[in-house]
């Protein structure tokens, strides 16, 4: 009935037209280099640890909350397991758990800042964030330590599962479960309603500040874990964190334009930071340049906002096409879209 | 004889094959205030539309302004023959001053590129005057009342640049935001407005507060004029009539208080309740009754519902069945079994860009959760018998997002969202403002359903024709605390209306009206 159902879908699966023409162009540009499995193992395994600190932004943003202390959490866990092995020689599982209890408890900071002392989560995660990135410098010394000596901690990401390093098959883990929590539990359902209205969310009953701290919490331990995964798989680095933070904004804005538009949603996300990925992948191999995966990734995040934004208002105009084509439905067939009239008006005065 | 401020000619506009407007005649005298009624989907908005320039009509329509053809789909040519259009959405910056915002179009009187601030002053209160107010141009409009908003906003529509003043004034729904006691107010201005000798359309979907102050009225039903009346020859229930092209059925308020309902304790008893204006407040609330509450804006009126349910910080005590509710906690409010509509639809009582859906099911979701999962096709079950049993339309719109929907319908679906949880206490905070008769008449029989079921519910209004039809008894707010009870035979909206004005020593003699 409706008329986005019956079209091609241009709109809601742009993003996999887009990552198909990426496919060809390069495919057909650089064969060789392009067109290969190492390719997309590289692509896979390099893009899982910048898809898990997605996932990590897009929790609190579903709820209305910025966590913009994503990279550097994820920076200070990181080198938190390293120095943890190989200063104090723990051995990896305790070393896990007290990484990822410290990506947790950044989480729950942020939140308290932000429910307790009503500090806006953009300003209280960007504050944060600064101060992982003290405690990091503080904790490694400023200095880049060795990669531990431990098959364990090496294999935990490295290795091959059908082709792939295991740690694509810990981000499927963590996207299914993230789907679920957002798509068919109340919790995510509540979730939504206080990132769309807190207000009328906490009139329904929604204890808002609980979800927005809970959401915090998640985002710290996803982007603990994250950070974790990265030192296991490309090695100790004191600047890694501020790198994933904006290739995770553009994928969870650009998601939001895809598969269910005007919402936040887990695959969308998924789907972004592959594209962008694959289209950063394909540049680099075809010019060879360093700049391109900052400029890619700058360009799609306004790109994807600009998108998001031009959305809004849209399913209006869908269901004023359908009104007029059915003679059946009489209601509304003018009323709807008083914004643009006013916009109208205010331009002529 | 001097030509017409606006005369419209034949005036037809299709869409596809539907016809929105069908050869619309209609003429306006200078210094005429005339009101334009229709429902939602009448073709109020599209005749407003081609007015402004926007669309352009079917070929054959014909529209003049004071005397000049208006060219369709110009703006600058209704601009420019004197049409000015207040919208609901009046435009002001609230954060702004009366000034700024009334010379912020037109342009400041400068000298130098100076603003010149006594000339920029004189010019604001002059174009006020015009329209009857004299609000000070250096208050910041967030500051003013609704009606006074409403009146910066025609006094800048009004605002003459070039010499010549406006021919006509269109106002679209300026009342849907509009508490029924400052309607007075925003007709003075239009009066003082109207005797500069401008033309007025007034748009709306509301009857009861328009229809006294204008000079003509018209309905406008599926694109077609159906009637015009001078006002004195006006009947409401042909005008109801002529609106919805069918009898409204009346509603009927419930015989309350009786022996029955007051036999059981109260359901909801709250004890020197203080939340901003209110000072101590008590009340009872029993099953089975409606209780209104009515007072004017500032009396603790707009508080109350909101500091029963917990939605705003209170001090006091409020107990549902004996059970004491703690203050801040809307979810173990609603465990108790309270309900609560807030007044502003799009501010608090439904997330905009959900699904009228999801909105519906928001307050519980547990029948839908099995096997960890939210079945959705249960879900979508349950709300499609909601939407059957309100006459929400569009029918198939359960997917769409709330913003999608007429006011009238959205407010139907925020009532299914609590009728779906049997509350026993359901809390009405203007619950009809902004909504067409129909969907009105619809809510008020829900209303008293609901109460007939066994709840106890409370409607905060400042319609009193509302309160009157669904209230068996209606407590008037002043100051902070209840200063009267009005009941039984007394209770009618002149009663009502004279207990805003009574001394408070002389409340409890208000049994004298009928003598």
């Amino acid at each position: 009935m409706r008329k986005t159902r019956l079209n091609i879908g241009l709109d809601r699966f742009s993003g996999l037209y887009l990552w198909a023409a990426f496919i060809l162009v390069f495919g057909f540009w650089v064969p060789d280099l392009f067109l290969s499995m190492s390719t997309v193992h590289l692509i896979a395994s390099t893009q899982a640890v910048s898809a898990i600190i997605a996932l990590a932004v897009l929790v609190p943003m579903i709820c209305g909350q910025y966590d913009l202390s994503v990279g550097a959490n994820a920076n200070l866990t990181g080198m938190v397991a390293i120095v943890l092995q190989v200063k104090q020689h723990w051995p990896l599982l305790p070393t896990l758990l007290v990484s990822i209890a410290i990506g947790l408890a950044v989480g729950a900071v942020n939140g308290f800042v932000v429910v307790r002392f009503r500090v806006n989560s953009f300003i209280a995660t960007l504050g944060m964030g600064s101060v992982l990135t003290a405690l990091m410098l503080l904790v490694t010394n400023s200095q880049d330590e060795p990669v531990p000596l431990s098959a364990g901690w090496n294999n935990m990401t490295q290795y091959p599962v059908f082709g792939f390093q295991v740690i694509i098959y810990y981000l499927l883990a963590i996207v299914l479960i993230a789907w679920w929590v957002v798509e068919f539990t109340p919790v995510g359902r509540q979730m939504r309603a206080a990132g769309g209205n807190p207000e009328a969310a906490r009139l329904s009953g929604i204890r808002i500040n609980r979800l927005s701290w809970w959401s915090l919490v998640a985002a710290g331990g996803i982007s603990g874990l994250g950070g974790i995964l990265y030192t296991s798989l490309t090695g100790p680095s004191l600047t890694f964190g501020p790198d994933l933070l904006l290739p995770a904004f553009a994928a969870v804005f650009l998601g939001s334009t895809q598969l269910q538009p005007g919402r936040f949603n887990v695959w969308g996300t998924m789907l972004a930071i592959f594209v962008l990925a694959t289209g950063v992948e394909g540049l680099q191999l075809v010019s060879g340049a360093v700049w391109v995966g900052d400029m890619f990734n700058g360009v799609a995040l306004i790109l994807a906002v600009a998108l998001a934004a031009s959305r809004r208002g849209k399913p209006i105009a869908v269901r004023r096409r359908a009104i007029k084509t059915a003679a059946d439905r009489p209601q509304e067939a003018d009323d709807p879209a008083p914004v643009q009239d006013t916009a109208q008006v205010g331009r002529v005065a | 004889m001097t030509s017409p401020a606006v005369e419209i000619r034949g005036l037809s506009k299709t869409f596809g094959v539907k016809t929105v407007l069908d050869s619309v005649e209609l003429t306006v005298p200078p210094g005429e205030i005339h009101v334009l009624l229709g429902q939602n989907g009448s073709g109020k908005s599209t005749l407003i539309k081609i007015l402004s320039g926007y669309h352009h009509p079917d070929p054959g329509g014909m529209v003049r302004v004071g005397g000049h053809g208006l060219q369709f789909g110009s703006p600058a040519s209704s601009r420019a023959l004197g049409c000015r259009f207040v919208h609901q959405d009046l435009g002001l910056v609230e954060s702004s001053s009366v000034l700024d915002n009334l010379l912020i179009g037109p342009g400041f009187p400068t000298s130098a590129g100076t603003i010149r601030r006594g000339a920029a002053a004189r010019v604001a209160r002059a174009a006020l005057a015009r329209v009857g107010l004299d609000t000070d141009p250096a208050a910041l409009v967030g500051a003013l009342g609704s009606a006074e908003r409403t009146g910066v906003a025609i006094a800048r529509a009004m605002l003459a640049e070039d010499g010549t003043p406006p021919v006509a004034l269109i106002l679209d729904e300026p009342t849907a935001a509009l508490p029924v006691n400052e309607v007075d107010q925003l007709l003075a201005n239009l009066r003082a407005t109207a005797a500069t000798g401008a033309a007025i359309l007034y748009v709306t979907h509301y009857i009861d507060e328009v229809t006294g102050f204008a000079d003509r009225v018209s309905v406008l039903r599926n694109g077609v004029l159906v009637a015009t009346w001078h006002v004195p020859d006006l009947d409401r229930d042909r005008l109801i009539h002529q609106l919805i092209g069918a009898e409204l059925e009346q509603v009927q308020r419930l015989e309350t208080p009786h022996a029955d309902t007051r036999a059981k304790p109260p359901v909801l008893e709250a004890t020197s309740l203080r939340a901003g204006p209110l000072e101590g407040l008590s009340l009872d609330a029993w099953a089975g009754e409606v209780t209104g509450i009515c007072g004017l804006t500032g009396s603790g009126r707009e508080s109350l519902l909101g500091a029963l349910f917990g939605a705003r910080p209170r001090a006091g005590e409020v107990r549902v069945a004996g059970q004491v509710l703690k203050p801040h906690r809307t979810d173990l409010a609603i465990e108790a079994g309270l309900a609560y509509l807030p007044p502003d639809r799009r501010a608090s009582g439904g997330v905009m860009d959900m699904t009228a859906g999801e909105n519906v099911t928001l307050v519980n979701l547990r029948p839908f959760w099995r096997r960890m999962l939210l079945r959705k096709k249960l879900e979508k079950a349950e709300v499609a018998g909601w939407f059957e049993k309100l006459d929400v339309r569009p029918k198939d719109g359960i997917s769409d997002p709330l913003n999608t929907f007429s006011g009238g319908n959205q407010q139907k679906l925020l009532f299914a969202k609590w009728l779906r949880e049997t509350p026993k206490v359901l809390l009405l905070d203007e619950p009809t403002q902004g909504v067409d008769v129909g969907a009105k008449a619809e809510l008020h029989r829900q209303i008293l359903a609901t109460a007939k079921q066994g709840a106890a519910v409370i409607v905060s209004s400042t319609d009193l024709d509302e309160l009157v039809t669904l209230c068996s008894r209606v407590l008037v707010i002043r100051d902070g605390r209840i200063l009267d009870e009005i009941a039984g035979d007394d209770l009618t909206t002149r009663t009502l209306n004279r207990s805003f004005h009574l001394e408070p020593a002389a409340a409890g003699s208000s049994g004298d009206e009928h003598a």
